[in-house]
């Protein structure tokens, strides 16, 4: 029964590859028979049918070219206006850390030399609200570099999901608390400074820190005892994991220990609802 | 020697009037090209085997763009109108190789 039945099916196969030609037409001949006269209606019936392949054709042709420089246009005004708003973003940051400095020479000369300009100055520095230079370690991580690009199966326009990132906001995390574990007093991921506040998190393909999207490669400046935080790092369970990565998955894993790294202050926010505790009520 | 002229005409009508495809119909048009390639290699094939006849060559055309918009249309309704629209290309498609072949033989022989 089971043999009977497939063999129906592969002579359907067959039959569709063989027989390829219309029947139409030899039934038509054969009803014909040999040089049968011409009908009146031969010569248009041709024109208008070829018309209709001619034109049909031609329709998709425009509509494919069409719509795919429309997709292209919304996707470059969406691209314009994400970078538009990313520059004024920028020029509102550097606005904010000019406005920040002019406070901090203001404070400077109101408070000279004082212990209590003192202790702003080294809270500021803590809090990451002013530049900081010094020696320190700078640790390399790199996506492994993406596979040729391979056409995608979608519709003109869609964005191919790209294969999963094989490094995320976790392995970033997990490399700057090795680096506060291993005593550093300033961090910096990509250029943007860590603060106390800082959160390092993760939204569709990039790694968000504070809210500023940054990208494979990772560059991650830690300033502190260098020699300290090199054998420290180099020592812990973080960098062992990521060399083993390094064979396994194919992701680019260094760090170097720098003389003088120069990290630049965040537009802190000022905390809105903590206020100082009067002194002496610790717990 | 008029079907080539008619066919570039058709081409150049819908390269000029640019018409806009309705939405509704824009699943089928991939599946109207399909056909329309078939009808003319089949055309072609007849015209060289001897046999051709232009009502065939209309009415094949229409009913096969007819036919298998109708198959997607019922496919789309019952969700699996992508796969049934790839069934009417490969069926079609191995048409138009066939035909092809059958055209080849009889120009060059071989």
């Amino acid at each position: 029964m089971t043999s009977r039945r497939s063999t129906s099916a592969t002579e359907l196969l067959v039959d569709l590859v063989t027989n390829t030609a219309d029947p139409g037409y030899a039934a038509a001949a054969a009803r014909r028979g040999k040089d049968a006269p011409r009908r009146w209606f031969d010569r248009p019936a041709v024109v208008l049918g070829c018309l209709l392949v001619g034109f049909t054709v031609a329709v998709a042709y425009v509509h494919t070219h069409r719509s795919a420089p429309e997709a292209a246009k919304v996707h470059n005004s969406l691209v314009a206006r994400v970078k538009t708003a990313q520059e004024s973003g920028d020029a509102l940051e550097a606005e904010a850390q000019r406005l920040d400095s002019e406070i901090i020479k203001a404070r400077q000369r109101a408070l000279p030399g004082t212990a209590l300009g003192a202790r702003l100055q080294r809270a500021q520095l803590l809090a990451g609200a002013t530049p900081v230079m010094g020696q320190g370690l700078a640790v390399q991580l790199a996506n492994p570099p993406q596979p040729t690009a391979t056409p995608s199966g979608g519709r003109p326009g869609s964005t191919p999901i790209d294969g999963a990132q094989t490094l995320t906001d976790r392995d970033v995390r997990s490399v700057v608390n090795e680096l506060w574990h291993d005593g550093a007093e300033a961090i910096a991921v990509n250029g943007v400074r860590l603060t106390p506040t800082s959160a390092i998190r993760f939204a569709g393909q990039a790694v968000l820190v504070d809210f500023a999207p940054i990208t494979s490669p990772y560059t991650i400046d830690a300033i502190g005892d260098s020699d300290v935080l090199v054998t420290s790092f180099a020592d812990s369970d973080v960098a062992g994991r990521y060399h083993t990565l390094t064979s396994v998955e194919g992701i680019s894993f260094s760090w170097t220990q720098e003389r003088t790294l120069r990290l630049p202050a965040t537009a802190a926010a000022a905390p809105r609802y903590a206020s100082p505790a009067p002194t002496g009520s610790s717990r | 020697m008029i079907a080539g002229l008619a066919l570039i005409a058709g081409v150049v009508v819908g390269l000029l009037l640019r018409p806009t495809v309705p939405h509704v119909l824009e699943p089928y048009l991939p599946i109207a090209v399909v056909a329309a390639l078939d009808a003319v290699f089949g055309g072609i094939r007849a015209r060289l085997d001897g046999i051709f006849d232009a009502k065939v060559f209309v009415v094949s055309f229409v009913s096969n763009v007819v036919v298998a918009a109708l198959i997607v249309f019922l496919g789309d309704k019952l969700g699996v109108g992508g796969q049934l629209s790839t069934a009417v290309v490969v069926v079609l498609g191995i048409r138009i190789f066939g035909n092809a072949a059958a055209i080849r033989r009889h120009v060059f022989r071989a």
